[in-house]
């Protein structure tokens, strides 16, 4: 089975299945479960064949137009499609599991997003090309979005939904504009065609403002600074969600881009630098933040925010160790965060209490949580024998071997000592440590919640026991997919008495004392509200309000209901960039006068038309000012008729004759004579805008008038339009045979507005109906 | 009050558009007309009757609601095209068949059906707004 039939099934899966289990809930469930589960299998099943070489299909999408969707799994994409699935399947059954008691519908909608979600950023690490892979990109943006709302009745789940998706969309943008630069450059969309032939894009102006544009995009979405603040909002989510999207998968795309694109950006001498700082400085506050905070999830929440800095910074070190590093991180972290994640919903569900420091003694309610705590915060913490303890050996081993030695293993150190502390105060607070005050629990634990955190928690101590298991198989190929050549890994447990050792026994060390005094320090650093306002989301509230402000200044400005001011703007708008046009282009060319002849019929009309204008523009009552305009658009109309046009003159009398009838049931409505409510003043401007505006068309007619006309395209369909249409009308033949497409969106747009038109009306007709009538507006 | 002289000889008068309206459309293949312009002709016939006789009876003339008219102009330009695409796989494409009638030849084409949606539409779309504009100054 090829790896596009996995996608799609997987897809068709993701949507049946959650309608499955709003029905039948004990089958839907499994189902649920399945879906996932069959991916993850596989995935697993690929591990050989990826191992020896990527593994690419190309599919045709619109073959007529040359696009085609091209899957592509390396190494590194085949890591993360095995975190997703994998840790899909502990979701599905854990959030199956979290909803129970929630009503069918309720349960079903959630787990159609999750796996949804799952088949997007599935999609999205397989992607070869940046195009489809930035539409799935978005997808997931738009699901965290749903995710993050979820509980659409709390004012803070909406905003939080809001915020992040307004930063990784907004992101996303510059990620478009980032592929876009990179099609222009290099004329192609394909990763594996960029990984081949770097130079183009290299070598291209356009190099340095791609990467800024992409890394912008992968900051967003990965939280790094200054867009760290809102994956701690994104908490909002139900746990199971948090768990899945904003801490093992969804938010490591930044990174996973990011890293895929290290071979070529790396060209850049600047590129490893910069994510040192960001990823330093996002590690830094993150870790500060984490100090700071008092609820369960939020202090997960930074310490996933830390190690994306530590991901991002691993990215942008030199050296091969780094990119085994990079693999070992995001693996390890994956494992042991959203079992952390998992064993904080069981917590809260039990409880109700969010709080870290109101919870206490639930080790012997809930025995396999606390069992399955540990585990986790023991690879959290980078204790052997856990995978979590190679990795950060690894992070040690890249930092000392960089050439950043000092400032990276000085911010390194820092962090994992607040990650040790933390990873001890989430296992303490809660289960061993007494509770405060009298903590009501609700409920025990349930099996489907406690089987992902067991696994994970299990896996990360197998991994780490043997990690022969992944060495070749799966860090390998994904570490030499992202250095962008083949790697010899040797990824085990022990290396002997190093000095990355003695810094992980430091960091333990520091670490244990920082979980003592953990209570004074958070009171500290709490109080310290600086810290507030340089650390939180005020930036982003100042760009939205201010976003917000500059709306309403506009709309109050431009739309203020006043149709005279709507026609000023348009005809001011025009004028300025028609002569602006004129002026800029090769000047006003005057074409010469070659039309002898002296038509009398012409003047006549012509004649007419002025009248009609003057007429409309000086009367003061609004009858004669209609039929001045219907005067200047019969004549309009005789123009085209004496100038062999009779489609459009037809058109014109119709259009006439019914904008004379319609407005006549307005003025129905009207005091025959109006008073004059324009000042003098108002009505020079008025009548200058005017004359500047007729004078502007006039001299573009004329100026259209001196280019050479080319008449290939009439000459074309005059030529075709019996042979091939069957029709003698040539306009018409146009209008419903080669053009009909246009024709049909054209009377789409008609039916549309009409549709708009006639539901307005119906809400003045109601206004109408109050006993107090105030003259409806509009129409 | 409404002057029976205006609304006898609109009656008269909405016959004679409707039917030009028609003629126009139908010809509009091979001489100047078509959908748009006999679409426009025909929602002034209709809206010159309900300017002289009232909204209610222009309604009833039309029988069927413009807003529902509309609709149905565009399912059938949407539907026209489909003969195309099972014939020659591209949508839009118009077919034609050539009836010998013994008198003369007639051509049908795909392209009617087409511009006869363009003629709802027009008229749908026209009607729906002013027949409210106009109920509104005389309710």
């Amino acid at each position: 089975m090829s790896v596009s039939l996995a996608l799609v099934l997987g897809l068709i899966g993701s949507i049946l299945a959650p309608f499955a289990a709003a029905r039948w809930k004990t089958i839907g469930n499994a189902l649920v479960v399945a879906v996932p589960a069959l991916l993850f299998l596989f995935f697993l099943m690929q591990l050989n064949a990826v191992g020896q070489a990527p593994i690419i299909e190309e599919n045709a999408w619109v073959p007529s137009l040359g696009i085609t969707l091209t899957i592509r799994l390396d190494g590194f994409s085949l890591l993360f499609a095995l975190l997703i699935s994998g840790i899909g399947t502990l979701v599905a059954l854990y959030a199956a599991s979290y909803m129970d008691e929630k009503t069918p519908f309720y349960r079903a909608q959630f787990l159609f997003y999750i796996l949804l979600f799952m088949s997007a950023m599935l999609a999205t690490v397989t992607a070869d090309n940046l195009m489809a892979l930035f539409v799935f990109w978005e997808m997931t943006s738009l699901l965290s979005f749903l995710l993050v709302g979820f509980d659409s009745t709390k004012l803070a789940a909406r905003k939080a939904a809001l915020q992040s998706m307004l930063v990784t969309v907004g992101g996303g943008l510059s990620l478009l504009a980032g592929i876009i630069l990179i099609g222009v450059a290099a004329d192609t969309f394909s990763i594996s065609a960029l990984m081949e032939n770097p130079a183009p894009l290299v070598e291209s102006p356009l190099f340095t403002a791609i990467i800024i544009l992409m890394m912008a995009g992968a900051f967003t979405k990965s939280a790094q600074v200054p867009f760290h603040f809102w994956l701690p909002n994104a908490m909002a989510a139900p746990t199971p969600a948090s768990a899945y999207l904003h801490s093992a998968t969804m938010v490591k795309l930044g990174v996973f881009l990011l890293a895929t694109m290290a071979p070529i950006f790396s060209q850049a001498a600047w590129f490893g630098p910069t994510l040192v700082a960001f990823g330093g400085a996002t590690m830094l506050i993150a870790a500060l933040q984490a100090l700071r905070s008092t609820a369960f999830k939020a202090v997960l929440a930074f310490s996933t925010v830390a190690s994306l800095g530590t991901i991002t910074m691993l990215i942008g070190l030199d050296g091969e160790v780094a990119a085994v590093a990079t693999v070992g991180f995001i693996l390890a972290h994956a494992l042991y965060k959203a079992a952390l994640f998992f064993c904080a919903g069981i917590v809260i569900h039990a409880t109700g209490e969010p709080r870290l420091n109101r919870l206490g003694g639930l080790a012997s309610v809930m025995p396999i949580t606390a069992g399955a705590t540990v585990l986790a915060a023991f690879s959290a913490a980078g204790l052997p024998p856990f995978v979590g303890f190679i990795s950060k050996e690894y992070l040690f081993e890249a930092q000392i071997e960089s050439t950043f030695t000092a400032i990276a293993v000085l911010i390194g150190v820092l962090v994992n000592t607040v990650m040790v502390a933390i990873a001890v105060v989430v296992v303490m607070r809660p289960f061993f440590r007494p509770a405060r005050r009298e903590l009501h629990v609700h409920h025990g634990e349930a099996t489907g919640m406690t089987v992902g955190p067991v696994v994970l928690g299990v896996i990360g101590l197998l991994f780490g026991l043997a990690p022969g298991l992944v060495a070749t198989s799966l860090i390998q190929p994904a570490a030499s997919a992202i250095y962008g050549e083949p790697l010899d890994v040797s990824f085990y447990l022990w290396h002997g008495f190093t000095p990355m050792l003695a810094l992980s026994i430091l960091v333990v060390a520091l670490g244990l004392l920082v979980a003592k005094y953990w209570d004074p320090i958070h009171v500290a650093l709490r109080r310290r509200r600086i810290f507030d306002r340089v650390l939180d989301d005020r930036g982003y509230y100042w760009v939205l309000d201010n976003t917000l402000a500059l709306a309403r200044w506009s709309t109050l400005r431009l739309q203020n209901g006043d149709l005279r001011i709507y026609t000023a703007v348009i005809a001011t708008v025009v004028t300025f960039f028609m002569v602006y046009a004129l002026l800029a282009g090769e000047g006003p060319v005057f074409p010469s006068v070659n039309h002898p002849e002296f038509n009398i019929y012409m003047v006549g009309v012509i004649g007419l038309i002025i009248v009609g204008c003057f007429v409309a523009a000086l009367t003061t009552s609004l009858v004669t000012a209609i039929i001045g305009v219907g005067l200047a658009g019969y004549g309009l109309a005789l123009v085209f008729l004496l100038n062999g046009g009779p489609d459009l003159a037809l058109t014109q009398f119709s259009v006439e004759t019914l904008f004379v009838v319609i407005v006549t049931a307005v003025l129905l409505r009207l005091p025959l004579m109006f008073t004059t409510t324009r000042t003098p003043g108002e009505r020079r401007f008025d009548a200058s805008l005017a004359a500047v505006f007729a004078l502007t068309i006039f001299a573009a007619v004329l100026w259209i008038e001196a280019v050479p006309f080319n008449p290939v395209i009439p000459e074309y369909f005059a030529q075709v339009s019996y042979t091939e249409a069957f029709g003698r009308n040539v306009v018409n033949v146009v209008l419903v045979d080669f053009r009909a497409l246009d024709t049909f969106g054209e009377i789409a747009v008609v039916a549309f507005a009409a549709l708009g038109a006639w539901a307005l009306l119906r809400r003045s007709n109601v206004a109408r109906k109050k006993p107090a009538s105030t003259p409806a507006k509009g129409g | 009050m409404r002057s029976i002289i205006l609304v006898a000889s609109t009656r008269i008068f909405f016959i004679a558009m409707v039917v030009v309206s028609l003629w126009i459309l139908l010809r509009g293949h091979n001489e100047p007309g078509g959908g748009f312009i006999g679409g426009l002709m025909g929602a002034a016939a209709f809206a010159t009757l309900a300017f002289a006789a009232g909204v209610d009876d222009a309604r009833k003339m039309l029988r069927i609601h413009p807003a529902v008219l509309m609709g149905v102009g565009l399912v059938l330009a949407a539907v026209s095209g489909l003969p195309g695409v099972v014939l020659n796989g591209s949508y839009l494409q118009h077919q034609w068949l050539e009836l010998d009638l013994g008198l003369f030849e007639l051509k049908l084409g795909t392209t009617l059906v087409f511009d006869i949606g363009v003629y709802f539409v027009v008229i749908g779309g026209v009607l729906s707004f002013m027949f409210r504009l106009y109920e509104e100054e005389q309710g």
